[in-house]
């Protein structure tokens, strides 16, 4: 995440300006350092990992602790100026009036709970709740503090928590095969997410991506059924996919206002059109069956194996696009020109810059990534299924959102949507592994995505836009 | 019929051209909507749908891009709440139950306009959030559909007859909207959704408009909910996504402005009806296997083409200014009615024919044209009992309107320069009279093997 933070380090190497914080901070990495040090060999683990360990974790933590100092140092002004308001009790309420509301809130709720269920009194239940109290006082008296980014590490720090709390509260969250497992439905999701957030970035929205990816499940599985080799037709699927975000990006270029709405109709007729196309002369109404190749089941399933690697390669695919897609958004005239058209489109314009084009751009890498997502829950599932898509309808939206990409466009990017996804996952794990059933777990999602948007996302008010 | 007044509401004339075409296919197609469970079927089937839509309505009118993605799962949810109270003996009578759904829809709605107002999120956030929120305590109230409705709603969803309370109920929505929008409330409405600095600057204290803009919405919903109770007569949690993608769908197709400012509730009651009657219509083709997802193409490649026809309402605008929405619907109207007339009086004949020409040469225009089907024995129609006093008041009454009508017609044409409404009418009846004679005429013997073999080729 260091690119998106800020590029007012020097460099990427974030050495604070005054002395004594670079010696504290080596004294604090040092003694961290030390306790995991003992730990490690206090656990029996042989010396040369424990070694191996401390060394990184020391120089994370140390470039961490320096990056962190960095950003406060170079913003250390302004807070000043702020905090000229009246001191004293009256004072530290009225500038922090939410967050002690919240937390006395949270509190309560807590201490009923506890007291009505005797199961819930658990250590690591107690310990869950001061981390949240703690994440909230984080997040609203550190992360104002950052001029860009705030959602991202408001994500990181939610991800941080939910990581600790789950590993506490679940047994075997932090196994391998959890976390595999994890990555890999998050990969699914990431892959799909990348043509959203390239669409948000312009201020537009792509509903459309549940019904292509079912489309593009059954379409592949049914050319595969036809005969056709399957590196062609899933080449073939993805130039599809990819035609049809155009032809959305197309229709919807001069009724953007319109096009959540109108990306959905398409959806509506994409996925109706390639089940008859799929039904014609098949009498099981829509229903496709078909062989999976060797190497698409390789590509997504569990046990898949990259180079020998347990590793599902779907997951380092989605590493390898998200590098892509992050350092492309930054760097290149392509990605620069997205953020130009979603922050202002006139004066975009102004400068040559092609509406029309990237529009439709956008959402033919929407329509890919869309028809790729496809393709590769058909190698996990193994058989063609039209509605395997329609979870991601409002997930990829939400990821978007919780990342901390604006849906107003100009404001966001890639790197966040990963963290909305990994969130989102996590949580999800998460929920599964306390015995939440579905429901609940979608409620929960609703009511996460309201809280945290409103923690960054907020609106100016009618009086500062006049 | 001023020139203003046309060109006002132009996006209107979209949807009443769609929905002449789709009314008259379907009569053609499955003359049984041209009956009195046909109609009432018919006015049950879409009612949940137009409440909805208009609850979308109000709210895309007071701007900012609001589309409640989550009317399908609030209805849902209502709709799961009162069978579960009934089911569980605590709320079962008419009032407790009015009161439960749009005391729901009203807190639900007021939730999200504090929300919009005061933590000032975008609006579609809010309402995804509370579409994922509300789909999954519907499953939780509700695992799966089942449950009972209250039994005093038993009798609304048979639909053997037109006037069911359902009707009642869109009714009085509908009048309620219409006296709404003599209010200058909803003038101040219109603006900030139009343009909410402007209605901001200008002194319009938008927080209330909003508010009350989203209260109304709620009222719909509940409204909404309780026709949809009666419709299933059980709770149903999974309803919820494709209600909201009908209703997204219905409004647009009324050519309601998503960007706000602009729609009513012609346009959404327009919307949710030419959308049930594309149902309709693709129900009476047989496409076997592939029927639902011939259906789900065209619900989608409409919704499309509807959208981009709005890209066209400028230009109608424009060019079309002369023919007023109003004037465009009585016309299609009447023809359409022309049509439904011919199709159904034909078909009463064919039967009576067949079953031996025991037919009244003497059978009254009331029983012949009010759409009732002759009994074969020839005893007499639903209506039986219509006494010469009430023909006579009935008659009187029906001169009495159209005399009002004309007279005011003529008023207000002469008062503009152009000739417009008048001439429409005018036409319209011959149109009427037109069909009125075919009817008459296909009763004749020898007429009616070539109006039943062309009337069956269309």
């Amino acid at each position: 995440m260091s690119e998106m933070f800020g590029e007012g380090g020097r460099g990427g190497l974030f050495v604070p300006r005054s002395r004594a914080l670079v010696w504290f901070n080596l004294a604090a990495t040092f003694v961290v350092a030390a306790i995991s040090f003992g730990l490690g060999f206090w656990q029996g683990i042989s010396a040369q990992i424990v070694i191996l360990y401390t060394i990184v974790l020391a120089a994370v933590l140390f470039w961490l602790i320096n990056y962190v100092a960095v950003i406060f140092e170079s913003r250390a002004p302004s807070p000043e100026t702020d905090n000229a308001a009246p001191a004293g009790v009256g004072g530290v309420w009225s500038g922090n009036r939410v967050l002690i509301v919240t937390m006395a809130v949270m509190l309560i709720v807590y201490l009923l709970i506890t007291a009505t269920v005797p199961s819930f009194r658990t250590l690591g239940n107690l310990i869950a709740f001061l981390l949240l109290e703690a994440i909230l006082v984080f997040a609203f008296k550190v992360s104002n503090r950052f001029a860009r980014g705030r959602s991202a590490f408001i994500g990181l720090i939610v991800l941080l928590a939910l990581i600790v709390i789950s590993s506490f509260t679940i047994n075997g969250f932090l196994s391998a095969a959890n976390i595999k497992a994890i990555l890999l439905f998050a990969a699914f999701l990431g892959i799909a997410c990348v043509g959203q957030t390239l669409v948000a970035l312009l201020g537009g929205l792509d509903l459309s991506i549940p019904f292509v990816i079912g489309s593009s499940n059954i379409g592949l599985l049914f050319l595969i059924g036809l005969g056709v080799p399957s590196w062609l037709a899933v080449a073939f699927v993805l130039a599809i996919g990819a035609a049809l975000g155009f032809l959305n990006g197309v229709l919807s270029y001069r009724l953007q206002g319109q096009a959540l709405i109108l990306t959905l109709g398409m959806g509506f007729s994409i996925a109706g059109l390639v089940q008859i196309l799929t039904s014609i002369g098949s009498s099981f109404g829509g229903n496709v069956f078909g062989t999976v190749p060797k190497w698409l089941q390789n590509l997504a399933a569990m046990n898949g194996r990259t180079f020998g690697l347990a590793v599902p390669p779907t997951i380092l695919l989605w590493i390898a696009i998200a590098i892509i897609v992050i350092v492309g958004l930054r760097y290149s005239a392509f990605g620069r020109y997205i953020y130009a058209l979603g922050g202002n489109r006139r004066s975009a314009k102004l400068i040559g810059v092609s509406e029309f084009k990237y529009w439709t751009i956008a959402y033919a890498i929407s329509g890919f990534s869309a028809a790729l997502t496809g393709c590769l829950l058909l190698g996990w599932s193994g058989g063609g299924f039209i509605g395997v898509g329609d979870q991601y309808l409002f997930t990829t939206l939400a990821a978007v959102v919780i990342g901390g990409t604006s849906l107003m466009g100009g404001y966001g990017g890639y790197g966040y949507t990963v963290i909305g996804v990994l969130v989102l996952q996590v949580l999800s794990a998460f929920l599964i592994g306390i015995g939440l059933k579905y429901e609940w777990q979608q409620f929960i999602f609703g009511l996460l995505i309201l809280p945290m948007v409103a923690l960054y996302g907020r609106a100016p008010h009618i009086r500062a836009q006049v | 019929m001023s020139q203003s007044r046309g060109s006002q509401n132009t996006y209107l004339l979209v949807p009443i051209l769609l929905i002449a075409l789709l009314l008259s296919t379907a009569v053609i197609r499955g003359p049984n909507l041209v009956s009195l469970s046909g109609f009432g079927s018919a006015i049950i089937v879409s009612a949940p749908l137009i409440l909805a839509t208009f609850s979308l309505m109000a709210l895309a009118v007071a701007g900012r891009g609001t589309v409640d993605l989550a009317v399908g799962p609030l209805l849902a949810f209502i709709n799961v709440t009162i069978v579960k109270l009934n089911g569980l003996g605590i709320v079962t009578g008419p009032f407790g139950v009015f009161l439960v759904a749009l005391g729901i829809g009203v807190l639900y709605q007021l939730f999200f306009a504090l929300i919009i107002i005061f933590v000032r999120v975008q609006p579609i956030i809010v309402a995804l959030s509370g579409f994922l929120a509300l789909t999954g305590i519907n499953l939780v109230i509700l695992p799966r559909p089942g449950g009972t409705a209250p039994e005093w709603m038993a009798s609304w969803g048979i639909g053997n007859t037109i006037f069911s309370p359902v009707l009642l109920i869109v009714l009085l929505a509908i009048a309620a909207w219409l006296l709404f929008t003599m209010t200058s409330f909803y003038a101040n409405l219109r603006l900030m959704g139009y343009d909410e600095r402007a209605a901001y600057t200008s002194g319009v204290r938008i927080n209330v408009v909003r508010v009350g803009a989203h209260v109304i919405a709620g009222l719909f919903v509940g409204l909404g909910a309780i026709c949809y109770t009666a419709l299933i007569a059980s709770g149903d949690p999974t309803q919820g996504t494709t209600m909201t993608l009908t209703a997204v769908t219905a409004l647009v197709l009324g050519g309601v402005s998503l960007s706000g400012g602009r729609g009513g509730v012609a346009g959404g009651l327009l919307g949710a009806l030419n959308l049930f009657l594309i149902g309709y219509v693709l129900a009476t083709f047989n496409f076997g296997a592939t029927q639902a997802f011939v259906t789900q193409l065209f619900y989608g490649l409409i919704l499309v083409l509807s959208l981009l026809l709005t890209l066209l309402v400028p230009v109608i605008g424009r060019y079309l200014y002369f023919i007023s929405p109003f004037a465009a619907f009585v016309v299609l109207g009447c023809v359409v009615v022309g049509i439904m007339l011919y199709v159904s009086t034909r078909d009463t004949y064919a039967v009576v024919a067949v079953a031996g020409g025991a037919f009244k040469q003497d059978a009254d225009v009331m029983t012949r044209y009010l759409l009732l089907p002759v009994m074969q024995s020839g005893s007499g129609s639903v209506l039986p009992d219509l006494t010469t006093l009430q023909k006579t008041v009935f008659g009187f009454a029906a001169v009495l309107a159209v005399l009002t009508f004309t007279i005011r017609a003529i008023v207000a044409e002469a008062a503009s320069v152009r000739l417009g409404a008048f001439i429409y009418v005018f036409v319209s009846a011959l149109i009427l009279l037109l069909f009125v004679v075919v009817g008459e005429q296909s009763h004749v013997p020898g007429t009616l093997a070539t109006g039943q073999s062309s009337g069956s080729a269309p």
